[in-house]
């Protein structure tokens, strides 16, 4: 069953075509890869579903809905939480805080219910708690209790990256976008995110879409991989396919290589690369 | 990287205490203390205070303002090092190093006040500068002859900086008990009018003697000489068992068991609680009428700090919720204005309430969109928008344009108030009460937002607009939030404004409002609801107080805000987030330096993973 159907969507900025005509199918419980090089329109895509962007033209459906055009904060609400490329979290507020503003559209608290207090709002301020303390609970040790007060501006970068994805998480979503999750991590950093995304869906039932450069990563968790390139779909289909495919090869290295046992390697060296 | 590396570098040497960087530093000091001592002389500030006494019979104020300055001049060039954070700490310098330093500064000091006295005396000064009198020159000569003056100056001086810059070499626990004592003796000197005023309300109020007749301790407006040891003495040896034993109260506060703090912090509450209760019957007419003007500020402050200190929009314009709360206030309860049956103050305020909050959505809708810098501009417009609309002949009819609204009652007719005992309502004692009455209400409100789902939305959308977007959060929602309920705070120090002066002019709604109310915001530090009292206080109750001052008011002013953004940039009481913003540099430079094994004395922040830390 399909949750999120791109059937042409378009994103111009003047003449340049970020995104042209690009038709995709995520289905449930799916982990689905974007690749593509740099300027490829890989993060002008996730910005079009999550709202950031009005597409030109196309059609975002989502759950059965039609999700075009939407404000982001209606996107999240609808089901779809993202992370950015570069780590943006709330970086002076603490780490518990963050993932509790997650919880923002799941809630319903307006200005009475913050100063009067009654139970209602009472027993949803400790819901709220109580999810995001589990949400961090889910990266095992890597956010144990007394680091929850600790300010998000302290932390390592491997675990910026982390309560990134945990704030998502905490919106509740059906769907989760990945813009570039591994960048800046080390190689056994890399290790441990492949192993959490593939929980996320096995543990969580969410589904993912994975927007990177690593080949390992993409290797590790795609069920299947879609490449594009000046803002069209090239390839798709699973990793070995689209990694061997002619034209992905031609859009990361510029020229046909006659010896064909080295291509791979050389996609995800070249990767690599850019993604440091 | 590079650039904190630099930085680092640059504040190690500014903190070197080799002795040529001493002296260097000294002779700064020096250059700048003595311009300071001579500006001071040449605004007039100096002979002014002549007149004035600090200590009865002993020094005047304006001596008392030089010889601080100079007394400044040496601590600042004998100061030692800072130690960073994660930095070793440097070698203390010499004793005589930093004597001497003190000693060069101030004699450098002495000699610039000393050209200004052989000047002033050869030359005619006086075309240029008014200030230069010869009850000035008199002064810097100590009454001598103009040479044996400016000698005497010099010397004076270097002496009086010796002695400053010696504090240093002092115990810690003695130098605070030194400063503090110093400092105590000034404060008490400078407000001998209002604590004069609350000693003997408090000895009338409890009938002791010696606190009602206070003679033993001011004599006019100065200290006497007793009063003057006595409070030296004692502030000195308090601050010194605090140094040495700890804070008493903390080391009381430690030996209550763990179940009954709460006990003991509700008691701290209601003494306080009764403190302000009693406050204006001991501190009489004038003092209440200030805490007046404060309270409205203080609403004014909490209004404005939900829209700039939790949402983080810089609203330059908020003079515009004040003028609207007391102009419909006027409007509607005033016999002089347009309606037809006066409202009482009473059945007027939740009309205001609405309508104020109205105008915070109406004003807020159309600059939604706007950030930062173009949000400040537009909303100063609209600031100004209002204040030309009262002013204008197009609704004179109904706010009286340049005549304004006058006869406006007091919050007493037709209600009487049982919880403040009495009906009547007429002086500012009593006004006081309601003021003070709705301040502890918007402090109530403005923890509660702060800590709540709203507040949390709040800080978000400050942090990062578009991932707040993200989050779920709707930023038209949540930013008229913000604006109407600050227009909702702020309109009832509006009310209590009208209510207060008992009138409401155009000329009232100006500019310098808003820029008051942000400046105290920001004094008291950004977000923080203690800050917005204690900035209150600062800003709108010192200059009140300090009525002698008034002609150098805005100097004072200018010069306290900013030192105070110099030496504390997060305000006066900072929230705890916005003191770790501040921080945040510090916190990233120790991780930088334990990460790569130069230092380990600073904890490292992390939540584990990355590699290199563990």
């Amino acid at each position: 069953m399909s949750l999120l159907q791109l059937s042409g969507v378009s994103k111009y900025f003047g003449g340049v075509k970020a995104v042209d005509v690009v038709d995709l199918v995520v289905n449930q419980g799916e982990i689905v890869s974007v690749i593509g090089p740099n300027g490829a329109g890989k993060t002008t895509l996730f910005n079009v579903v999550t709202g950031f962007n009005d597409p030109t033209s196309g059609k975002v459906t989502f759950d059965g809905f039609d999700i075009t055009g939407l404000q982001p904060n209606q996107v999240t609400r609808a089901g779809i939480a993202r992370t950015f490329q570069a780590v943006r979290l709330f970086k002076n507020m603490s780490v518990i805080e963050n993932v509790m503003v997650g919880q923002h559209s799941r809630t319903r608290a307006g200005v009475f219910g913050a100063i009067v207090r009654p139970p209602g709002t009472r027993s949803e301020e400790k819901k709220i708690t109580k999810r995001a303390r589990e949400m961090l609970a889910f990266f095992g040790d890597q956010f144990p209790p007394r680091f929850h007060d600790e300010l998000a501006a302290g932390l390592s970068y491997a675990d910026r990256r982390r309560l990134e994805i945990a704030r998502a998480m905490a919106t509740e979503p059906k769907l989760l976008l990945l813009d570039e999750p591994a960048a800046g991590m080390n190689p056994r950093e890399t290790e441990g995110l492949t192993a959490l995304i593939a929980r996320l869906r096995d543990e969580l039932g969410l589904t993912v879409v994975v927007v990177e450069h690593d080949m390992r990563v993409v290797k590790g968790v795609s069920d299947r991989v879609a490449a594009l390139d000046y803002g069209k779909k090239i390839a798709e289909g699973n990793y070995e396919e689209v990694s061997g495919n002619e034209q992905v090869i031609e859009a990361y290295l510029g020229k046909k290589h006659e010896d064909t046992r080295g291509r791979e390697q050389a996609v995800a060296g070249q990767t690599e690369t850019e993604g440091r | 990287m590079a650039v904190a590396t630099a930085t680092r570098r640059a504040r190690i040497e500014e903190f070197d205490t080799t002795p040529e960087s001493m002296m260097r530093r000294a002779i700064k000091a020096g250059l700048i203390g003595g311009g300071a001592a001579v500006y001071l002389c040449l605004v007039g500030i100096v002979p002014r205070f002549d007149e004035r006494e600090v200590i009865s019979g002993l020094l005047n104020l304006g001596r008392t303002i030089l010889i601080l300055t100079v007394l400044a001049t040496g601590y600042l060039a004998a100061r030692p090092a800072k130690v960073l954070p994660g930095q070793p700490e440097p070698p203390a310098p010499k004793a005589g190093v930093g004597l001497t330093a003190g000693l060069v500064s101030g004699a450098i000091a002495g000699f610039l006040t000393a050209v200004l006295l052989l000047l002033g005396d050869a030359i005619p000064m006086r075309n240029v500068f008014v200030a230069v009198t010869d009850r000035l020159l008199d002064i810097l000569a100590f009454g001598q002859n103009v040479w044996l003056g400016a000698l005497l100056q010099i010397l004076f001086a270097a002496g009086l900086a010796l002695v400053a810059s010696g504090v240093h070499l002092l115990r810690p626990a003695l130098r605070s008990a030194f400063l503090t004592g110093l400092v105590t003796v000034l404060m008490a000197s400078l407000f001998s009018t209002i604590i004069d005023q609350i000693l003997t309300g408090t000895g009338e109020y409890v009938r002791l003697q010696f606190l009602d007749d206070t003679g033993w301790l001011y004599d006019g407006d100065a200290l006497t000489v007793f009063g003057t040891i006595l409070l030296f003495v004692v502030a000195g040896a308090l601050a010194y068992s605090r140094a040495t034993r700890g804070s008493l109260i903390k080391r009381r506060m430690e030996a209550v068991p763990e179940a009954q703090r709460t006990t003991v912090k509700l008691i701290a509450f209601a003494l306080i609680a009764a403190f302000l209760l009693v406050l204006p019957h001991i501190a009489g007419r004038f003092i209440s009428d200030v805490l007046g003007t404060i309270g409205i500020y203080i609403l004014l402050g909490l209004g404005l700090n939900i829209v700039v200190g939790f949402a983080g929009l810089l609203d330059l314009g908020y003079v515009a919720f004040f003028a609207i709360g007391a102009y419909a206030t006027a409007m509607l309860t005033s016999p002089s204005a347009f309606t037809e049956g006066p409202l009482t103050f009473w059945a007027a305020l939740p009309v205001v309430v609405v309508i104020t909050t109205f105008c915070g959505i109406l004003i807020g809708a159309p600059v939604l969109r706007l950030r930062g810098d173009y949000l400040a501009i537009v909303t100063l417009g609209f600031g100004e928008i209002v204040r030309v609309l009262v002013i204008s002949e197009w609704l004179r009819p109904w706010t009286g344009g340049a005549q304004g609204i006058l006869s406006i009652p007091d919050p007493n007719i037709g209600i009487s108030l049982p919880l403040i005992g009495g009906p009547e309502l007429d002086t500012p004692q009593e006004l006081y009460y309601v003021i003070l009455a709705f301040c502890v209400l918007a402090v109530f409100v403005s923890y509660r937002l702060q800590d709540s789902r709203l507040g949390r939305a709040w800080v978000a959308l400050r942090e990062d607009e578009q991932v707040a977007e993200a989050m779920g959060i709707s930023i038209i929602k949540t930013k008229l939030m913000a604006f109407a309920l600050g227009a909702a705070v702020g309109s009832f120090g509006g009310m209590f404004f009208a209510a207060k002066i008992g009138s409401v002019f155009p000329n009232s709604m100006v500019l310098l409002v808003s820029i008051l109310v942000l400046a105290l915001i920001v004094l008291g530090g950004m977000g923080s609801i203690p800050g917005v009292i204690v900035g209150a206080i600062v800003l709108v109750g010192l200059p009140e107080i300090l009525r002698e001052f008034v002609e150098y008011r805005l100097l004072v002013y200018g010069a306290v805000l900013v030192a105070i953004m110099i030496l504390r940039p997060e305000g006066l009481f900072p929230s705890a987030r916005r003191r770790r913003e501040l921080h945040e540099e510090e916190i990233e430079e120790a991780q930088f330096e334990a990460r790569h094994g130069e230092t380990t004395g600073a904890p490292v922040v992390t939540a584990g993973g990355s590699e290199d830390v563990r």
